[in-house]
């Protein structure tokens, strides 16, 4: 997209003469909540990209002399039940729960949108593919899930993969629907009737115009992916433990929630920032991109 | 030499128990009536104990079923159903006669015909079949005998027969075919059932025409003279730890099973609450796979021995509640010995690195197979790592769930060097029960193809059927010094479970299953 | 409208079959030994071989299908290995706790995000509007385990109000049903609440805005009748269709909200199967499972068409 600095200058220009991108960040600037919701991304991602930095001490490093220690300046989030630095450990959560985002986000962008775009334009296969999708969807998100770990093993990758078989339906949906509405619109029949293959008719006419649902789409996604990632390793079936995802960091101090309940807190606190964040990100994506979505689970 | 347990069998050949003279009065509930709601951590999935090896089957169920012989408070064994036990001469027969009145729950006498029926049943489907293998048959000469007949002597039959690891549970013979964990509730224990929901709760009364044995004066073990005082008794599961002790606190649950270490403190200035710590509720426990590379080799198993700190790996395990422990058996055991006391709890770096320096180790990984679904497993398998880390040894996790850690214990002898489990009802049950995992079929050590080490199976051999039992006792510490020597397995120490009850509950004593009968309320 | 139904009802068929090959292929490839997680801790690996034998567990994977899909045209799901209740029967057995709870959730969440979610639409841009707003997006970012966490050190540990767990049947004791569901019922609505808050607010502007209110305010029609009688009725239309998405939700939830809370519903269910191979239990429950699922779909679109017969189904 645009970079920043052509927003910048196009600040003073007249609406009608600024092309429709910049159009759209000067918007989105404008929108109170979705930059409050972008700063927290930024913060959070900055963290995730920082974290050797920020931390010197190994998260997975056990002191057994130093368990359960309460926050303090030393300690800055306590310790754990191994006495582990809980700082450390919820500084590179957030790497995890960024690349667990990002992953998951990626896998859909493509393949949901090559599934829902093929399901949209080719009506032949379109009964097929929608079929096992709806077979899919039809599970209820987190037993799937937690199936598909089952099957996978307990790596981090393994949960990404979950996720993405989770959620890849939901996308390839949304943007099977656009396509569908896309598909006859007037110009697209036009170039069809102009003998343009399917590639660039989809490359060039179908698809950039489908960007913003799917856009909105993903940013939910990030938060759904974050939070459902927690959701698995609290019943056990995520990243494999001592891995410092935020899930597993509240797992393991679950039972020790009344005595030490700052193991928990922390990071439950840290994740509802940052899902809270990616939710306003996409509220306001909604707003400026396409006022008529609806809230999609 | 003690003579140990496995002596005490030869004692009770012949024995008929007579009512004992020394004048203790006989029990009686010093209160009767209430509901005792007691919260379980395990959800119940079957009342089937023929079928079923979990604790939490056992925890309801030992209240409602019994069989001939059980164990008592010390884990030796004695007559439950049974009235008397002869075995005879040569050793190849026994013969049980019935307890007078006794009744199930449905109001229908116990006789011998049920009891061929229990073992048919057993001798099918029952998981500890195998306890049976020297058995030639069974029979019911009259209604209130029962004969066992022998293929073989076997000097430790009745261990395995009063074990209530997998009970032979008497039950009523038109339950003979019910098909495995389908088992009808129907016992003759001091509560029946009411109704159970899965995942929910196990509800059960007093039974009203329970007759209590009279060869005993108190409850002992699982036998013994046994009175339900209350009037239900209501096992519900509560799976979170921090949601038992609320429950206790606030007076909803009146006893709960393992209270969380780290509320223990807490729970102790509430004079409400009366904490009840059961010793010896498992030994934590490493067992190296020795088909495999480094740990096939001695001298680098023996460094890990060497470089283990129990003490960090306990309080880890336990948050702090355990007993350092040498071997297969605690101290109030009779089969217990600190035989290879030398080999524990080291703690020394320069002797794991002379080792580990012998031994030709260069640096090829070494993964801890644990599971999550045990936290004491995957604790004990945490500290571990990091300390034979510390000796330069690239040891790695392998976090899986339990039934996938098992899998790989039982049908892989690659890809990983150290399984961590728990050894609970064997322990208590003996040194017999508690060796049988270091023999093969399955030798927990993993030696290459299942085939035994010699020297280890000729002590078990030996273990089993030497004549006397000091003979049988001496073959144990040989067989526990084998052990600890070739590293065979890691005996981290004992596991201290907490239990707790409201103050007025009266007469819990905690025990591996907890016993409902002679238990109250305190008016 | 029977059209509709049945012509739903038939798409169902082959999702339903799909389902049902997914799930045994999944079940089937996850690693572990049922035999093991029924013996539980301390079973020796002779008893362990027992049960595998005892259960069929032994048999090649395809004669297992076959057996399955047989079993399935009779009418048979099997029977569970842990439980060793038939599928079919624990399943039903657990259904009732898990839509009770479902059904009180979804009150809860009605009550909190219609009145919210109309409350601000109606105070657009003030205080009330943005403390709305703000609530609701509090829920849709708070995983249901933490607030569930939360709430037991609070109301259950800390003050004592409420039981930490247990399951009390509604015909056993409806107060006590509704003490123990509280703190469930409300972990799974607050995110549901918070969705439904949002998406009342913006429908409710947007019929607001429509040119009939306008007429009907102008005609002197009192606020209160005009928000009741027409802006609710007609914004009803897109909130039933996020109830459904809503009723699918609550499944999820109730999977964690289950096992945190020890209620013994079809969730926890679920859960305790795929994690114990309990296959048949699996096979057979989450195939009932997704067939309610789908049937209450069918339900909403129904009702969506229903209210509004501008609505043609379109068969996507």
């Amino acid at each position: 997209m645009t970079a920043p600095e052509a927003t910048l200058a196009a600040e003073d220009v007249p609406e009608r003469r600024l092309s429709p991108a910049v159009l759209t960040l000067r918007r989105l600037r404008h929108h109170r909540l979705f930059m409050t919701g972008f700063v927290v991304f930024i913060v959070v991602l900055l963290i995730a990209l920082l974290a050797p930095w920020l931390t010197n001490v190994d998260p997975d490093r056990l002191a057994m002399r130093y368990r359960f220690l309460p926050p303090s300046p030393d300690h800055l989030f306590g310790t754990d039940n191994f006495g582990r630095s809980l700082y450390s450990r919820v500084i590179w959560g957030a790497q995890l729960s960024m690349i667990i985002g990002v992953s998951v986000v990626a896998i859909n962008a493509i393949l949901g949108t090559a599934i829902g775009a093929a399901a949209g334009y080719f009506r032949r296969i379109d009964n097929v593919v929608m079929r096992i999708n709806d077979a899919l969807m039809a599970f209820p998100a987190v037993l799937l899930a937690i199936a598909v770990t089952a099957v996978l093993g307990p790596s981090l990758n393994d949960v990404i993969i979950a996720l993405g078989v989770v959620y890849t339906p939901r996308t390839a949906r949304i943007v099977r629907s656009s396509v569908i509405v896309l598909r006859e619109m007037e110009y697209v029949q036009a170039a069809v009737a102009a003998g343009a293959g399917h590639w660039r008719i989809l490359r060039r006419h179908i698809l950039p115009n489908a960007m913003a649902p799917l856009i909105v789409q993903l940013s939910f996604l990030f938060a759904y992916a974050v939070l459902t990632e927690a959701t698995l390793s609290f019943l056990g079936v995520g990243a494999v433990p001592p891995t410092p995802t935020w899930g597993n960091i509240m797992a393991e101090g679950r039972q020790y929630m009344v005595d030490a309940p700052w193991i928990i807190a922390i990071p439950g606190l840290a994740l509802m920032i940052t899902v809270l964040g990616l939710n306003l990100l996409g509220d306001g994506l909604r707003d400026v991109l396409d006022p008529r979505l609806r809230i999609q689970p | 030499m003690r003579s140990g347990m496995l002596g005490a069998v030869t004692a009770l050949a012949g024995m008929v128990l007579a009512a004992s003279g020394a004048g203790a009065e006989t029990f009686k509930c010093p209160h009767v009536g209430g509901d005792f709601v007691f919260g379980q951590e395990a959800n119940v999935n079957s009342l089937d104990q023929m079928t079923s090896s979990t604790i939490s089957t056992r925890n309801v169920a030992m209240n409602m079923f019994e069989a001939l012989m059980t164990r008592d408070e010390n884990f030796n064994p004695i007559l439950d159903l049974a009235d008397s036990m002869v075995e005879a001469p040569d050793h190849m027969t026994y013969t049980f006669k019935l307890r007078p009145g006794v009744t199930f729950h449905n109001g229908k006498p116990l006789t011998s015909a049920d009891v061929v029926a229990s073992f048919n049943r057993y001798a099918k489907i029952g998981l500890a079949r195998n306890a049976l293998d020297n058995v030639d048959r069974w029979d019911a000469p009259d209604k209130d005998t029962f004969v066992i007949h022998m293929k073989k002597v076997q000097p430790t039959f009745l261990l395995g027969l009063s074990s209530f690891s997998i009970p032979i549970v008497i039950i009523p013979s038109e339950d003979e075919n019910d098909p495995p964990q389908q088992l009808k509730t129907i016992g003759t224990g001091p509560y029946e059932l009411v109704d159970s929901v899965p995942g929910s709760y196990v509800k059960m009364k007093r039974f009203a025409g329970y007759v209590p044995n009279k060869h005993f004066e108190q409850r002992t073990g699982f036998g013994g003279y046994k009175q339900a005082c209350f009037d239900t008794v209501t096992f519900r599961i509560v799976t979170e730890g921090q949601a038992r002790v609320a429950g206790l606190q606030t007076g909803e649950l009146q006893g709960v099973e393992d209270v969380p270490a780290k509320s223990v403190p807490d729970i102790k200035k509430n004079p409400k609450i009366t904490i009840l710590p059961l010793n010896n509720w498992w030994i934590q426990i490493a067992l190296p796979n020795t088909s495999d590379v480094p740990t096939d080799n001695l001298m680098f198993r023996k460094a890990v021995q060497a470089a283990l700190d129990m003490d960090e790996i306990m309080d880890a395990a336990s948050d702090g509640n355990y007993k350092l422990n040498v071997g297969f058996q605690y101290p109030n055991q009779a089969d217990y010995t600190d035989t290879g006391k030398n080999t524990y709890n080291l703690h020394d770096t320069a002797l794991a690195k002379k080792y580990l320096a012998e031994s030709g180790y260069k640096g090829e990984p070494v993964v801890l197979l644990t599971d999550k679904d045990y936290a004491p497993m995957y604790n004990s398998a945490l500290v571990m790592q990091q300390e034979l880390q510390a000796i330069g040894i690239n040891a790695q996790m392998k976090v899986v769930d339990w039934p996938t850690s098992v899998q790989l214990d039982l049908n892989t002898d690659k890809g990983w060097n150290f399984f961590f489990t728990g050894w609970g009802t064997q322990p208590a049950l003996g040194a017999l029960d508690t060796m049988q995992f270091l023999v093969s079929p399955h030798a927990n050590y993993k030696p290459p193809g299942d085939k035994d080490d010699p020297e280890m199976l000729k002590a078990w051999q030996d273990m089993n059927s030497l004549p006397t039992a000091a003979e049988r006792q001496a073959a144990f510490v040989r067989m526990q010094q084998l052990t600890l020597d070739k590293v065979y397995a890691v005996p981290f120490g004992s596991f201290t479970k907490v239990q707790a009850t409201r103050s007025d509950v009266k007469g819990f004593v905690p025990f591996r299953i907890p016993r409902m009968f002679n238990v109250w309320f305190e008016k | 409208m029977i059209g509709i139904v049945l012509r739903r009802l038939l798409s169902a068929l082959p999702v339903l079959l799909i389902v049902s090959l997914i799930t045994f292929a999944m079940i089937h490839l996850i690693p572990g030994d049922p035999a093991a997680a029924i013996a539980g801790l301390s079973a020796t690996p002779q008893q362990i071989e027992n049960i595998r034998h005892d259960l069929g567990l032994d048999q090649p994977l395809m004669s297992q299908l076959v057996r399955w899909y047989v079993n399935l045209l009779h009418g048979d799901l099997g029977r569970s290995l842990l439980l060793g209740q038939p599928v079919l029967q624990a399943t039903m057995f657990r259904l009732p706790v898990t839509v009770g709870l479902s059904l009180y959730a979804l009150v809860i969440t009605l009550i909190i995000g219609l009145s919210s979610g109309v409350l601000a639409a109606l105070r657009q841009n003030t205080w009330v509007d943005q403390a709305a707003m703000i609530f609701a997006m509090i829920g849709i970012s708070l995983p249901n385990f933490y607030l569930g966490l939360l709430m037991i050190i609070l109301f259950a540990v800390d003050l004592g109000w409420l039981p930490s767990g247990g399951y009390v049947a509604l015909a056993d004791d409806p107060l006590r049903w509704l003490a123990s569901m509280t703190m469930p019922a409300i972990s799974l609505a607050l995110l549901l609440a918070g969705l439904l808050a949002r998406i009342t607010r913006s429908t409710m502007l947007e019929v607001l805005r429509q040119d009939y209110i306008r007429t009907a305010r102008a005609k002197g029609l009192p606020r209160r009748q005009v928000v009741l009688k027409h802006a609710l009725a007609n914004a009803l239309i897109p909130i039933v269709t996020v109830i459904g998405i809503i009723v699918s939700l609550l499944i999820s939830g109730a999977v964690v909200t289950e096992t945190l809370f020890s209620i013994p519903g079809v969730g926890q269910l679920l859960t305790q199967a795929v994690l114990n191979r309990d296959y048949p239990m699996v096979q057979g429950g989450l195939l009932i499972i997704t067939a309610l699922l789908v049937l209450v779909n069918i339900g909403v679109d129904v009702c969506y068409a229903f209210l509004d017969p501008r609505v043609r189904y379109d068969g996507a």
